[in-house]
């Protein structure tokens, strides 16, 4: 949808720097997600320890999003579409905030596993991780851009990445039994794969305040509402 | 993602106002309709001021008319009493029904329309010269009544409707005049709901007042809708937003859009109505 300016300069300055620190709290979560896993894979304890770092600033852009957010509310008022936006950010900036914390979480587990020798069923993340980032990268896209087909189809996978999970918990929970002298790796293995699943619903639910913040149609509960 | 991170402006790109699809109706939405308005036009002289406008204004609800300067809200809402008819080279084309009856049919009174469609105005205009008393009930006078007793409690339930009557029943014999702007716009309202009308237009009925008189005063209309159709011209859009069940956007004598007033301040289905109503244009 092309945008017109606002009449007020202010309103549009305030619009954009709202949006300017969405943008940098996802970029944010997304380099501390990328960070936690490749620390994971790699067995690269800076990494981790850097993605841990990165938390700290996500959740003050959290913080600063509600601020600029309420303003905007109190100052502007703002109606239709750009109500919708502000309304949107709001709600949307926790999300990526846990986004952030599930890569603090993936890069604790990290830190643990690599104290230990490596174990070759970290390769049952590797496609986990992808599709989740890739939910996640699409979801803010979806936001960004307006793109409704986008932010539905993100919601549409959410059921394969909760597969992947189920699948990987059934493979580590068999190896537990297997060797149980590797139980806390692939329990760590277990959680880590579970954050990633926890990613793609919060990538679900960014996708939800996508569609309704460009097209005013909320979305979330539908199987609920509609068989009730 | 570090493309995302450019910047909003670089986004932007100026385009021409589009036209609506089609006339918008709310015929569908609208169940119980006090006015039925049909293809009206307005012209002042050879300027066509309402081009075309069909809408439904719906009973004992709160109708809201925006749009910028000179787009034809206040002429619509003065057609809508036939009260345009007093500014000199006027012509009308269309119909208005109030309540199934065509106000513009020949042989009726635009006086008689007037009693049955009251009208508040933007600036308060009590009588200079008559008391607050006499301020109410002077329409009543005029049209031949003169019942002391019918008259002191219509003069009392009018002042109550209008949630003045705690604040001047002491004072009822002061001139009019001597109220605040406030109170005074209040009492117009009470002298307009004396001849118990059948509708109630506004014109701007806040926009001289501070936000305590505007509080009560929509205070006021929210109180009135469960007995009148109330139809306002506001330029305050979050006053709109509060006040009104429908809103209309008139843009260059044109009904652009009409619909609850939820939808037009969440979703409007327009795009001259969002850029009107989110400050892109004026």
């Amino acid at each position: 949808m092309v945008i017109s300016k606002h009449i007020l300069g202010t309103f549009d300055e305030a619009l954009t720097s709202l949006r300017n620190d969405l943008l940098m709290m996802a970029g944010l979560a997304e380099r501390s997600l990328d960070r936690a896993l490749k620390g994971l894979l790699q067995r690269d304890d800076d990494l981790c320890a850097n993605a841990i770092a990165d938390d700290e600033e996500i959740d003050q852009l959290e913080k600063q999003i509600d601020k600029d957010g309420f303003e905007i509310l109190l100052r502007f008022q703002p109606v239709a579409s750009d109500l919708r936006r502000v309304i949107s950010a709001i709600k949307l900036s926790p999300n990526i905030e846990r986004v952030g914390d599930q890569a603090t979480n993936i890069a604790k587990r990290a830190r643990k596993l690599n104290k230990h020798p490596p174990l070759p069923e970290v390769q049952l993340i590797v496609p986990i991780q992808a599709y989740a980032m890739t939910m996640f990268k699409d979801s803010i896209n979806a936001y960004v851009r307006e793109n409704v087909e986008l932010a539905r189809s993100v919601c549409d996978r959410d059921e394969q990445l909760d597969d992947m999970n189920r699948a990987a918990n059934r493979k580590l929970t068999e190896r537990m039994m297997e060797d149980r002298d590797q139980l806390r790796g692939y329990f760590n293995l277990i959680l880590v794969s579970r954050a990633l699943e926890r990613v793609g619903d919060h990538a679900t639910n960014i996708s939800e305040d996508a569609v309704y913040a460009a097209a005013a149609e909320d979305i979330r509960h539908q199987t609920v509402a509609t068989s009730a | 993602m570090e493309n995302l991170l450019m910047p909003t402006s670089e986004r932007i790109v100026e385009e021409g106002m589009e036209q609506p699809s089609e006339v918008p109706s709310n015929s569908e939405t609208v169940l119980a309709s006090t006015f039925r308005v049909k293809n009206m036009s307005i012209w002042y002289g050879e300027k066509r001021a309402i081009e075309d406008v069909t809408i439904d204004i719906a009973s004992n609800a709160v109708t809201a008319i925006i749009g910028p300067s000179g787009c034809g809200k206040s002429t619509f809402l003065r057609a809508l009493n036939r009260m345009h008819e007093l500014t000199p080279k006027t012509r009308m084309e269309g119909t208005v029904l109030l309540n199934g009856e065509d106000l513009y049919s020949s042989g009726v009174d635009p006086t008689v329309v007037r009693r049955r469609v009251g009208m508040v105005f933007q600036k308060s205009n009590p009588f200079p010269t008559m008391t607050i008393g006499e301020n109410v009930i002077v329409g009543l006078r005029l049209n031949g009544v003169h019942d002391q007793k019918f008259l002191n409690e219509r003069l009392e339930k009018s002042l109550r409707m209008a949630a003045l009557w705690d604040e001047v029943k002491d004072d009822l014999n002061k001139p009019g005049t001597s109220l605040s702007g406030g109170q005074q716009q209040r009492l117009c309202i009470a002298r307009t709901l004396a001849v118990e009308p059948e509708v109630v237009l506004m014109d701007e009925p806040c926009s001289a007042l501070d936000p305590i008189a505007t509080a009560k005063i929509e205070e006021l209309i929210s109180d009135l809708k469960t007995k009148y159709t109330i139809v306002t011209v506001t330029h305050n859009m979050q006053q709109a937003g509060r006040i009104s069940d429908y809103t209309a956007f008139f843009y260059l004598g044109r009904l652009i859009e009409f619909g609850p007033t939820t939808t037009i301040f969440t979703n409007p289905k327009e795009r001259q109505t969002e850029d009107y109503i989110t400050g892109r244009f004026g």
